[in-house]
């Protein structure tokens, strides 16, 4: 699942201690990763050599080279494009007393909302808008969380993020 | 983020004829207008053929006259002088067309922009908008290639009579600018086909399902893959050919003219780098839906996932070097010939691969003649014949003999025109229930398969005989001795064309009256890729939310099955 948990220090509470804080990070899932994006790159690279080398020292060379320079370059940057257009990020930062959803989109524009962690209530929309729908309630207005992920690991997601709030209201 | 929205999300198809077809970013939309347009262009192209084969069923020229086009044959009496150029027109029209506007469009702009994206679980294209330019590039490519038949060419008269291949000297002198037309109508198809690979390739490379990896990915999506690479390492080399042929044609460079320092050799070597590659650009789609269709009707698994992808990807890189052999008697060096002889006979391995897998998915396989199936084993068949005689053509001595004549041409259709075709038609009656949310009558379906597999081969065949006894290519007329084969070769192509105007009735018949399809799945459950998890047809939106793993992968969902019971502890998933 393309979601990460983590610990950070956060700003200290009445007593002077420094709070520990949740974080959650949840992002869409890319099939490309970089290592392949740079094999493909290298592979396409190897074989479009074949005909440049062919042709190499005759006049022809640079109406081979043109074309083909811009057609690896072009398929270079539509595919940076697609990690761009997929670049978003939802972070969930849970603290005793806040709880607080950030979403940066691909264009860059920020998100926000916050609870008091008591209150918020994880709930599932098994047949929702898309299958097992996750929305947070308890807060200034109703959010949808991980819409981009698959349903299976809403699922998942959801327990986990009960369990933290349980921990969280626990302690 | 965004607020949730738990209410008010009926949903359904509120666009306009014009915006949903002309306007179209849906790739499943653009998938079915790739195939209609591939279909119109193609009965141009065929009706080409049929009007070359009545010439050529007799000696003598009967119908293409300088006196002006017959399409009853002249009386002995009448005055008839042959008109070479209308042949040599129609000869080049009938090449581009098939090789650029109608099996690629239909096999990779088609099938390939239908099924792939749902065959990987994505809900559009990476770039839905750059496939809606794609599609209309390349119905402005098509409209620019028919407008070259009609324009001003060689020889005083419209069109352009100077091979699919646009060798200079020859295409460099034609008069007119009716070549001119064609070189840009190549241009356009190129850069469609271009734009249209990259966006397949992002796509597929970013964009599939959760634990899809790589070598997880259904076949038919992997020969898309393929092909979409292969189109984006040649063609730009082909355009940069074209271009300078048009700079040749006009503005006085000498690139490819020796009385300038320049070499029409080089051409060659230039387009063939591009050509052959096209023709695994042609096929290689057919290959991908075979293995699907031949696994559905044998309901069994599809024998040896991991060789077939990679006698995929061998077939394409192979295919980047083994281009001379279509140029043997240009005056290679002998170890040139040498080595282009043993490479191209290297790629009959990773073919060999393809149908020996394909005949033992089939083995031990219920097997069910259902008419995809049919066209399947048609497929094989043909495409086997083809490149068996393919073996005996990339022998460098032999190839002195058989070099432009019939047996070259024999060749080149049962590979493309059967082969190619085959699947094109094994895949339109496997999906058009899916597609269109009917489904054809069976037994129409098999008079179809029957009448053009019997047309094709009498066809075809006999160019075999026609070639060996040395009969050349692109010959308007033939002496009396050639007659026979020639007569055959002809009733077998308007036998054919017969077949051809079959489907086209069964078409619009399914279209309008066939069966509805209530069923996600109408075939069997070996159709297990993620499209037959919808319904057919399916809705203008698919896996907006990514799908489920057991949907795709069979291993999964039985693995899961079992540990929860689902099974009642059997081994096998519950069939």
């Amino acid at each position: 699942m393309p979601c990460e948990w983590h610990d950070e220090m956060g700003a200290p509470d009445e007593t002077g201690a420094p709070s520990r804080v949740r974080v959650l990070e949840c992002w869409p899932h890319r099939s490309l990763p970089r290592r392949g994006f740079a094999a493909f790159f290298a592979i396409t690279g190897a074989l479009v050599a074949v005909p440049l080398v062919s042709v190499l020292g005759t006049p022809v060379f640079g109406f081979v080279l043109v074309p083909v320079v811009l057609v690896v370059g072009l398929t270079w940057v539509m595919i940076e494009r697609s990690y761009r257009d997929a670049d978003l990020i939802e972070e969930l930062r849970l603290s005793p007393r806040r709880m607080r959803l950030e979403r940066r989109d691909p264009d860059g524009r920020t998100r926000d909302w916050e609870a008091n962690p008591y209150w918020v209530r994880v709930r599932l929309h098994p047949e929702g808008p898309v299958e097992n729908y996750l929305t947070l309630a308890g807060g200034p207005r109703e959010v949808e969380l991980g819409a981009f992920l698959s349903p299976d690991e809403r699922l998942e997601l959801k327990d986990d993020l009960e369990r933290a709030l349980g921990d969280l209201r626990a302690s | 983020m965004a607020d949730a929205a738990v209410h008010g999300h009926a949903e359904h198809d509120q666009r306009g004829f014009f915006t949903r077809w002309f306007m179209s970013t849906n790739h499943k939309d653009i998938g079915i207008l790739y195939l209609w347009t591939a279909g119109v262009v193609g009965f141009i192209s065929v009706a080409f053929t049929v009007y070359m084969r009545m010439e050529l069923l007799e000696p003598g020229v009967q119908y293409m006259c300088t006196e002006g086009m017959r399409f009853f044959a002249a009386d002995p009496g009448d005055e008839c002088t042959p008109n070479g150029h209308l042949w040599n027109v129609l000869i080049t029209a009938h090449g581009i067309t098939m090789m650029f506007f109608v099996i690629i469009p239909a096999l990779f702009g088609g099938f390939g922009n239908f099924f792939m994206p749902l065959q990987i679980g994505a809900p559009d294209m990476a770039f839905p908008r750059l496939n809606n330019l794609s599609y209309w590039l390349f119905v402005a490519g098509s409209s620019l290639a028919v407008a070259s038949i009609f324009a001003p060419g060689g020889n005083g008269q419209p069109g352009s009579g100077i091979g699919w291949v646009l060798y200079p000297p020859l295409s460099t002198t034609e008069g007119g600018y009716s070549t001119d037309l064609a070189i840009f109508a190549v241009h356009l198809s190129g850069a469609s086909s271009i734009l249209g690979a990259i966006n397949i390739i992002t796509t597929f490379l970013n964009m599939r399902a959760p634990g899809m990896t790589l070598f997880k990915v259904p076949l038919f999506s992997w020969s898309i893959f393929v092909t979409a690479w292969l189109i984006l390492l040649a063609l730009p080399v082909l355009a940069g050919a074209i271009t300078m042929l048009l700079t040749d044609r006009n503005f006085g460079t000498t690139f490819f003219d020796p009385a300038g320092g320049g070499d029409p050799v080089l051409y060659q070597h230039i387009l063939w780098f591009f050509g052959h590659p096209e023709v695994y650009i042609v096929v290689l789609p057919g290959f991908g839906l075979i293995s699907h269709i031949v696994a559905t009707f044998s309901r069994k698994p599809i024998f040896g996932y991991l060789p077939m992808v990679w006698a995929l990807i061998a077939i394409g890189v192979l295919g980047f070097v083994v281009w001379a052999h279509h140029m043997y008697t240009v005056g290679m060096s002998l170890t040139q010939q040498s080595y282009f002889m043993l490479a191209t006979m290297v790629i009959a391995v990773p073919t060999g691969i393809k149908i020996f897998s394909w005949i033992a998915t089939m083995w031990g396989g219920s097997v069910e003649f259902k008419v995809p199936m049919l066209f399947a084993f048609g497929f094989i068949f043909l495409f086997t014949l083809g490149g068996v005689t393919g073996i005996v053509l990339s022998q460098a001595g032999i190839d002195r003999a058989y070099h432009d004549t019939y047996y070259v041409v024999a060749h080149f259709h049962y590979v493309m025109s059967l082969g190619a075709v085959f699947a094109l038609f094994a895949g339109i009656y496997f999906y058009i229930g899916k597609m269109s949310g009917r489904q054809y009558p069976e037994w129409a379906g098999k008079v179809h398969f029957w009448v053009f597999f019997i047309g094709a081969n009498v066809t075809f065949f006999p160019q075999h005989f026609l070639g060996r006894q040395g009969m050349p290519r692109r010959y308007i007329d033939y002496p009396e001795g050639f007659a026979i084969w020639h007569a055959v070769s002809s009733w077998g192509a308007f036998l054919s064309f017969l077949s051809f105007l079959w489907f086209i009735g069964l078409v619009f018949w399914t279209l309008r009256y066939g069966a509805r399809v209530t069923e996600n799945n109408y075939w069997n459950e070996h159709a297990d890729t993620l499209e037959w998890t919808l319904p057919s047809p399916p809705p203008e939106h698919t896996f907006e939310t990514l799908p489920r793993r057991e949907d795709w992968d069979r291993a999964h969902a039985h693995a899961r099955a079992v540990n929860d019971g689902g099974n009642e502890g059997r081994s096998v998933p519950a069939e």
